[in-house]
């Protein structure tokens, strides 16, 4: 990876880097190809062409057809405008709204903003393992309930739920389903047309696509109120000029993940089973999410006495996450962690190894050591409490 | 903004505190709130702090503040302590505003040893 020799990197769940297919395949269409797909001139004719291509190869990779994708900025836009749109096209008919208290800010905070516009939400707790079961969904299903918001992937835990099972529940009382798949798409096999969904969301970054470009899939016939309002492109659903260069980029990203995601997925299980491994002895060591299963690039685990934030500092050259990469910053323990029933400060002691194609064997061994040396020089530090 | 958010001193006393660990025999002063725990120890000759020593629990600035104050102290007298005030720590660790109620931690412990070294000294001259 580019300017990796200072580091070794851990965060693949925040960000993750160019792939190099990617990075050709942008360059090429920025120096030729780069102008208003919505143009009628052989220029534009040109861009739309790539427009079209990078559907056609994103629709290969979620098996849905090109014409059901919708393109945003990201996964944040995406969520917002599968989120916002579909409550607010469907209010007359009821406003009662379900999610889970472990998604993402960019769903928890859209939900938020439609309780204080008089919409009533239901926060569905996970099971201790992150894992939402669908008769909870079913019993908290209304007459009036027009939409559940549902993540794929969690990105703290790794958490995969059972979206064709919560897509049943949803399919058969006529409730719409939107799942946030910012951290599932390129990394899982995702069949849009055998799972009852209706509204995808993506990012391209999280799976080697450039940032700033997203997408939505939105099923036939469903219909979403538009955010945004100034030209009739993508059929006046999400107006503006599209950045032809970062599709091409998705697009690309989306046709690498689609031929590599079976040899990822083998790869990334047995580093995951060694890291866990090389530091399970550690007293104290809780894995937050699931024991077994979940996603293979993603690690979650806290120990007993260690704040977080001096862990991290302690194992740096190492990149992880302390909470989500959104909030690192923030003091607040993880709302994730804390709806699997963590303490603050267990919630607080949390770090967040995820793994992706570029991490080796020898990164893995790296991050034992650093995690183990880290945890001895913490609890080395920390003092006693009085007798 | 702060691209790194901890200064080149936050980083040095953080990955060599020189001063941890504990003095025997020494005034002794534990202080936990705000998720923080410090503890605080000293041996004192004649109403100078000859050596200091800490044990903390928290994130990177309450433990170099913590290293910053032993490294302040050791070798000034006693009456010293009582010019203790955080600001300066903060100043020199550029600690963020809101771990201002994390540092002031360390300025309640600082007070506790204080009072725990004027106790040995009472105690020392009954004797």
């Amino acid at each position: 990876m580019p300017g990796s020799s200072d580091f070794v990197y851990m965060d693949y769940a925040a960000t993750t880097p160019l792939n190099s297919l990617v990075a050709e395949r942008m360059r090429t269409v920025q120096n030729s190809a780069c102008f208003n797909p919505a143009s009628n001139h052989i220029a534009g004719r040109q861009s739309a062409k790539v427009v079209m291509q990078a559907a056609t190869e994103l629709g290969l990779l979620l098996n849905v057809s090109p014409d059901s994708i919708l393109w945003t900025s990201g996964a944040t836009e995406s969520n917002n405008l599968a989120i916002l749109g579909a409550a607010r096209q469907r209010a007359h008919r009821g406003k009662h709204l379900i999610t889970m208290r472990t998604e993402h800010k960019a769903v928890i905070d859209v939900f938020r903003a439609l309780e204080k516009q008089g919409f009533e939400v239901s926060w569905l707790a996970p099971k201790p393992d992150g894992q939402l079961p669908v008769e909870r969904l079913i019993s908290t299903l209304r007459d009036d309930t027009q939409l559940v918001s549902i993540m794929h992937i969690n990105n703290e835990t790794g958490v995969i739920q059972d979206i064709a099972a919560l897509g049943a529940a949803c399919k058969e009382r006529d409730v719409l389903f939107h799942v946030d798949g910012a951290q599932a798409a390129g990394k899982i096999p995702v069949d849009l047309a055998a799972l009852p969904v209706d509204l995808y969301s993506l990012t391209a970054h999280k799976f080697y696509g450039p940032k700033g470009v997203g997408a939505l899939f939105v099923a036939n016939g469903t219909p979403l109120e538009p955010l945004m309002f100034g030209g009739g492109q993508q059929q006046r659903m999400r107006p503006g000029t599209l950045p032809v260069d970062l599709i091409a980029g998705l697009g690309v990203a989306a046709a690498v993940a689609t031929t590599s995601i079976a040899d990822d997925l083998a790869k990334l299980t047995g580093l995951k089973g060694r890291l866990l491994q090389g530091i399970q002895d550690i007293e104290g060591l809780q894995v937050n999410g699931p024991a077994k299963g979940g996603y293979p690039g993603i690690l979650n685990v806290g120990v007993d006495d260690v704040d977080g934030e001096s862990l991290l500092l302690a194992m740096e050259p190492l990149c992880v996450a302390t909470g989500s990469a959104c909030n690192s910053r923030s003091q607040e323990p993880s709302s994730v962690l804390r709806a699997l029933g963590r303490t603050d400060r267990q919630a607080q002691s949390a770090i967040r190894f995820s793994l992706g194609r570029p991490t080796t064997a020898a990164d893995i061994e790296m991050a034992i050591s650093s995690y183990r040396h880290a945890v001895r020089k913490l609890r080395a530090l920390a003092p006693e409490r009085p007798a | 903004m702060n691209i790194d958010p901890y200064n080149a001193v936050v980083r040095a006393y953080f990955d060599c505190p020189e001063h941890m660990g504990d003095i025997g025999g020494g005034a002794v002063a534990f202080f936990e709130d705000q998720g923080m725990r410090i503890r605080l120890s000293a041996k004192v000759v004649d109403g100078k702090i000859k050596k200091l020593g800490f044990r903390a629990w928290g994130c990177p600035h309450v433990i170099a503040a913590a290293e910053a104050f032993c490294r302040q102290f050791e070798g000034r007298s006693v009456a010293e302590l009582e010019e203790f005030k955080t600001s300066q720590i903060m100043g020199d660790l550029a600690v963020p505003v809101e771990k201002t109620g994390r540092i002031l931690v360390l300025e309640d412990t600082v007070r506790s040893l204080r009072a725990a070294i004027q106790d040995r000294i009472t105690n020392q001259a009954q004797d």
